[in-house]
């Protein structure tokens, strides 16, 4: 007997052209097996044009990791597709709370030394030096209220919009998400007066550094106050 | 109930030996009584630099191993009226032959009979830090106005912050030669200060006699005409809450010629 299928769609899987590219939608009342075996009978269709780009859309179920890659292979070893993301309406409980404490901002008072390592799920601030050797590394973004002479990573689980400020920026190692930038001229950057700076991932993929005025336009979303008063 | 100071430093050859047994005379010059706890096992010098070489019978391993009693191991430096001890280290041993609860214990039971206990810290972080760093109730840091020991005495500071029964580490900088300091190539004492971020508790300037009275086993502070004694003999003052303010590096006087050039020069 077949499983009663309802939820917005008719099929247990539908392939449909945007205007982005194909969209692949797995319904979320039919079973997995299912599912699996509708899709590979409908990517394998010759009618469908090869080396097309496709999203999958999960709708309201929670699928593990491994049956994601399951099926990614199914579309892969069928068809010429490829499946450049998945949207899923739905969060698990423990992702839920990640991307709960990487929003959330936590607190250091004190120096970073030599050998330290300083870590922070959602954004990180320093109250005092960061020492060379020492190390502070979030999830978000990093704020140095004080000399970062030491390593800085920012966006450590990935996110490529977080970026490094300090109120003097000298630090050996920047890294912003998987980008690493060593700082060279270390020495002459060596300024009695605070020079208060920001580093962030441009979008040629570089690590730059600007004036820390610069940060409200480069990244507005930092900010948390909406509007104006 | 005497105090127990631990000497580190994070590198090696900044001259913590050297201040333990300078720290510790200018203590017994001052009339206190002091012991000296070499914990670098297996590469001792505390003996040599004090000149008490030839006198080890017992040493640290054998105390903690319950071959002697303490009193047997310690070595009584002649020069000071029941004044100044070395527990020296063992040549044979290494530092896994002792751990952190052996150090604190020993410590705990001699502070009943001592003024201070100054324990001299093997060079690195491993077993050997641990141990000498177990028993202390404070800390001084050497280092000098080089980079790569200001960066090891950063690290070791973050050690030090991290143990709980200890007080807030100290501050000795060793070998300034204010020629350097002034001409810019070397990191002033101020600079090594805010770095570091502890407090300042004395400075010593650099001289060859602390080289060669080292030699002879004649710790240096004993010459009182020496600048660098005097840095020694200064700290020690500041260890007994005396406030002494911070020795003035002397340049070396002018000449006529050079006191031409300078008021030309600032014209």
């Amino acid at each position: 007997m077949k499983a009663q299928v309802t939820g917005f769609l008719k099929n247990i899987v539908n392939i449909k052209g945007t205007n982005k590219g194909l969209l692949i939608q797995l319904n979320d009342m039919a079973s997995y097996t299912e599912i699996l075996d509708e899709l590979k009978k409908k990517v394998s269709d010759p009618a469908l044009e090869g080396d097309a780009e496709v999203q999958v859309q999960l709708a309201n179920r929670h699928y593990s990791k491994a049956q994601l890659e399951e099926i990614k292979k199914v579309i892969h070893d069928n068809s010429k597709m490829k499946v450049i993301g998945t949207k899923c309406d739905v969060v698990t409980v423990e992702e839920c709370n990640r991307m709960i404490s990487e929003r959330q901002s936590e607190t250091y008072v004190g120096i970073v030394r030599s050998g330290q390592v300083v870590k922070a799920k959602g954004d990180l601030v320093v109250i005092g030096d960061v020492n060379q050797n020492g190390r502070i590394e979030a999830g978000g973004n990093v704020y140095v209220l004080g000399r970062l002479k030491g390593f800085a990573h920012a966006g450590a689980s990935g996110n490529k919009e977080a970026v490094i400020a300090a109120s003097w920026l000298e630090a050996t190692h920047l890294k912003i998400a998987d980008e690493l930038e060593t700082m060279t001229d270390e020495l002459d950057s060596l300024s009695e007066q605070p020079e208060m700076e920001c580093a962030y991932l441009h979008t040629s993929g570089k690590i730059i550094i600007d004036r820390l005025q610069e940060l409200r336009f480069l990244r507005p979303q930092i900010s948390t106050f909406k509007g104006g008063s | 109930m005497g105090e127990a100071i631990v000497i580190t430093s994070g590198k090696g050859g900044v001259g913590k030996t050297t201040s333990t047994a300078n720290l510790g005379t200018a203590l017994a010059l001052q009339g206190k009584k002091v012991c000296l706890i070499d914990t670098d096992i297996g590469l001792r010098n505390l003996d040599v630099i004090l000149g008490l070489e030839n006198r080890i019978i017992y040493d640290l391993i054998d105390v903690l191993e319950g071959r002697c009693k303490i009193h047997q191991a310690l070595v009584k430096d002649k020069r000071f009226e029941d004044k100044l001890f070395l527990l020296p280290a063992a040549q044979t041993a290494d530092k896994n032959d002792v751990n952190p609860e052996q150090m604190k214990e020993l410590i705990e039971g001699m502070k009943a009979d001592y003024d201070f206990i100054i324990i001299d810290c093997p060079a690195g972080i491993e077993q050997g830090y641990k141990n000498a760093v177990a028993g202390a109730d404070r800390a001084i840091v050497i280092t000098t106005p080089e980079i790569s020991a200001v960066r090891d005495a950063d690290r070791i500071i973050g050690l030090l912050e991290l143990e709980e029964n200890l007080e807030a580490p100290k501050l000795i900088i060793n070998r300034i030669r204010p020629h350097l300091m002034e001409a810019g190539d070397a990191l002033d004492v101020n600079e090594i200060t805010t770095h570091l971020s502890i407090d300042l508790l004395g400075i010593v300037p650099d001289d060859e006699r602390v080289i060669s009275s080292s030699n002879k086993g004649e710790p240096v502070v004993m010459d009182p005409s020496n600048p660098a004694a005097l840095g020694y003999r200064n700290i020690a003052r500041r260890l007994l809450g005396e406030s002494v303010p911070l020795m003035t590096m002397d340049k070396p006087k002018p000449g006529m010629f050079g006191k031409l050039k300078s008021i030309f020069s600032s014209k």
